[in-house]
């Protein structure tokens, strides 16, 4: 097989299939490197146009962290069936022990260690709380599993915001903690990358480096970007790479009949609590992930229930049950909110309205307010209500999502294994054809 | 600690004065969240839908019922006066809420309901933070809670509560708050009123029956639909009456974040006692209320120094009866597992 050759070239066969099959991949990864200078060319030509209807390059971020939750959440809920509703406990944990680790406010862990060791070691942690979690709530199905992982992550919700050891000093843990914020704690200044290869590594967060591989980039949020993406792209291939393996077979036997896979002979409840433990993994990287540009927590931002809820509303919106949607949910979702409510200080309809309606429509009163004034209350950071509406909207006419309407559109398990097939088809037709 | 906590528990028996506190305290909270959680295991008990916009409901009662009692004046009242107009108040919040929750059902929830249970709740969130967002814009657009309608709106109670029921008062050896003697006979009365409903009128034999055999109620001519529609604007209207009663206690306000605070709880109590078993919701509200006033009661005398007590002792509740009795405590096998 590694013997044959592609048509005059000396690169081995097995190249060709693999770059076929990851075609769709590949264009995905290949528009969101292309994003943030796409994003700046169309703003620089358009205007104000582009401006409202394109995402900021800082929403895309935030996207990444809230995206890679938001599948990990998917991988347990849409592929074994158990809605994990304390899911945003895992989020938590990776962010908090960044912060407290770093700290070094917890036992064993030295202060000031680099940022990736603190990723993996709070991804670990998460998925510990995950076994211990499993163990009870993997007793229960269906409301009673989705309230049990509720009430835990609501315990941890409550004991982050009143915990006082959380904010040595007098500070408020509601308030959220910052990293490197004891005075005997370095800056915290955050490095991705692969340890010990210099080149390869980079300083993320506002106030970040500026260079890549040597080129300057000129914006470390766009350096950010692409490091944190590249730690996405890398937990989404691993999540792809299990859902497709024999032990992702089992969890989706688990969601279409459970009885029937305890029948064959598999462990359901080992493979229920691996899943779990492995989607906290992924839970607690995002977590880490969203300290490493912010360089804070709060618990409204990481164990609140609404994280969760947040999560499944992108995973609704992208499709439930499909890895990749989840995240197309989520840029779909804060699109949506930067396009109506401004929300992430971007475009939006708003100030388009403003500067493109006539100042005779805009100066016009009604009932005591004139129209810019209700204009600017009802569409600067009020982004959850028309999310909630455009939710409705999904559950009631698209309840698949958007990656589960194409997927059933082309018939097929899974929209890049379609495309991939079609792109080998065409290839293998122009071979015929020479 | 142990002993000392144990010092304190014996001064507390040994004390009727405290000991009755912390009953009556306990019992009050009972009835707030019986009041809360009947209307959500009435629409789960017979229709297996779990309503996230409950909390809503309850957050719109109470700003409702906060209008109402201030555009009133009850506060004025004095003490009979003031409690009929607060009744006044509770049936028109029930009203106006059973109705909203009577066009919801009609054009929204009934579409779903042959759907898997999941897509209920994603509707019923959905519909929740859309409630919310809107009372959050018009709050802000009107400036409701900066008291620019001359009033404090974050805490009607503070204007209109009349004195009578303000502040603690002795009776023999025993202290109470006049307060909490209201939100008691306001639980007993939603006890008894869904009790009745559900034993007494012709509506509460169809729901029994749907809850017990669906297709063959049908079968046998009873409207369904109909009933559907009924009950879940009862308990929508329930959810509302509760936030008009919260509306005047000390430790809720009427604010937006209200729809979650209250949303939780409900859900506790629900699971607690068992999905759709309203013997089992009051048995679990009658437990938690007393866990939150003993953890109230330990906080203040200093036995526990965690400032969030009473919220974590909720949940941990659930937790633990969850791992103990997974079907909560009148809860019946089947309901709410998978499909």
């Amino acid at each position: 097989m590694s013997s044959q050759t592609t048509r005059g070239g000396s690169i081995p066969a097995w190249v060709g299939i693999y770059l076929r099959d990851h075609v769709v991949h590949i264009a995905v990864v290949a528009l969101f490197v292309a994003y943030p200078f796409l994003y700046d060319f169309l703003t620089a030509t358009f205007g104000l146009t582009a401006e409202m209807l394109l995402p900021e390059v800082r929403t895309m971020l935030t996207v990444l962290w809230l995206g890679l939750f938001a599948m990990s959440f998917d991988f347990i809920s849409g592929y074994t069936g158990y809605l994990s509703f304390g899911h945003a406990a895992f989020f938590g944990i990776g962010a908090y022990f960044v912060v407290l680790g770093y700290n070094g406010q917890l036992p064993v862990i030295p202060a000031e260690l680099p940022f990736m060791a603190l990723m993996l070691l709070g991804a670990l942690l998460a998925v510990v709380s995950a076994f211990l979690i499993g163990l009870v709530a993997f007793r229960l199905t269906g409301v009673y599993f989705a309230m049990i992982t509720l009430g835990i992550a609501e315990i941890m919700f409550i004991v982050a915001t009143r915990w006082d050891f959380l904010t040595p000093g007098d500070g408020d843990p509601r308030d959220g903690i910052a990293a490197g914020s004891p005075p005997d704690v370095a800056l915290f200044e955050p490095e991705i990358g692969i340890p010990f290869v210099d080149p390869l590594n980079a300083q993320i967060g506002p106030f970040g480096e500026e260079t890549l591989l040597g080129i300057n980039i000129g914006d470390p949020e766009i350096v950010s970007y692409f490091m944190i993406g590249a730690v996405v792209l890398v937990c989404y291939f691993c999540m792809q790479r299990i859902i497709h393996s024999p032990f992702g077979r089992v969890m989706i036997a688990v969601r279409e009949n459970e009885a029937r896979a305890k029948a064959i002979g598999y462990n359901t409840f080992n493979y229920k609590l691996g899943a779990f433990m492995l989607s906290a993994f992924f839970g607690g990287i995002a977590g880490a992930l969203l300290v490493s540009f912010e360089g804070t927590v709060d618990p409204d931002t990481t164990f609140f229930f609404l994280v969760t809820g947040f999560a499944l509303v992108a995973s609704i919106i992208g499709g439930l049950g499909t890895l990749a949607g989840p995240f197309f949910g989520y840029i779909f979702l804060e699109g949506i909110e930067e396009f109506l409510a401004r929300e992430g200080g971007g475009g939006g309809l708003q100030p388009f309205l403003e500067q493109t309606l006539p100042g005779g429509v805009l100066s016009t009163n009604l009932g005591g307010t004139t129209v810019s004034e209700a204009l600017n209350s009802f569409m600067t950071g009020h982004g959850e209500f028309y999310t909630g509406i455009i939710f409705i909207l999904f559950v009631l006419y698209i309840p698949v999502g958007l990656l589960g309407t194409l997927r059933q559109r082309l018939g097929t398990e899974s929209v890049a294994k379609y495309v991939s097939r079609r792109v080998g088809d065409r290839l293998a037709s122009t071979d015929q054809s020479e | 600690m142990t002993l000392l906590f144990v010092g304190e528990i014996l001064d507390l028996l040994t004390s009727p004065g405290d000991l009755s506190g912390v009953l009556i305290e306990g019992f009050a909270k009972a009835s707030l969240y019986l009041m809360i959680a009947s209307g959500l295991t009435l629409i789960f008990g017979l229709m297996d839908v779990i309503n996230f916009a409950h909390g809503a409901f309850t957050m719109y009662g109470a700003y409702i019922a906060g209008a109402a009692v201030l555009g009133a004046g009850v506060g004025s009242f004095g003490l009979g006066g003031s409690v009929l107009t607060f009744l006044l108040v509770v049936a028109f919040v029930f009203a106006v809420l059973a109705l909203f929750g009577t066009v919801l059902e009609v054009t929204l929830i009934r579409r779903l309901y042959e759907y898997p249970p999941i897509f209920q709740i994603l509707l019923t969130f959905g519909i929740a933070i859309t409630l919310e967002e809107f009372m959050r814009i018009f709050v802000e657009f009107w400036g409701v809670n900066q008291g620019q309608w001359r009033f404090d709106w974050s805490s009607p109670r503070q204007e209109t509560l009349p004195t009578a029921l303000r502040g603690t008062k002795e009776f023999l050896f025993i202290s109470y708050n006049g307060l909490h003697l209201l939100q008691i006979a306001f639980g007993i009365a939603t006890a008894v009123g869904i009790w009745a409903f559900l034993n007494r009128t012709r509506y509460g034999l169809f729901v029994r029956a749907g809850v017990e055999d669906e297709e063959m109620a049908k079968a046998l001519g009873i409207n369904i639909k109909q009933t559907f529609t009924v009950v879940f604007a009862i308990g929508a209207g329930t959810a509302g009456a509760a936030g008009a009663m919260l509306m005047w206690d000390r430790l809720w306000s009427v604010s937006v974040p209200l729809a979650l605070e209250v949303l939780l709880p409900a859900f506790v109590i629900v699971i607690v006692g068992g999905l759709g078993s309203f013997k089992g919701t009051i048995a679990a509200s009658g437990l938690v209320g007393m866990l939150d006033a003993f953890g109230t009661w330990a906080f203040q005398t200093g036995v526990i120094t965690f400032t969030g007590i009473d919220d974590l002792m909720i949940f941990a509740v659930l937790v633990l009866m969850l791992i103990v009795r997974p079907r909560g405590l009148f809860g019946v096998e089947g309901q709410g597992d998978h499909g």
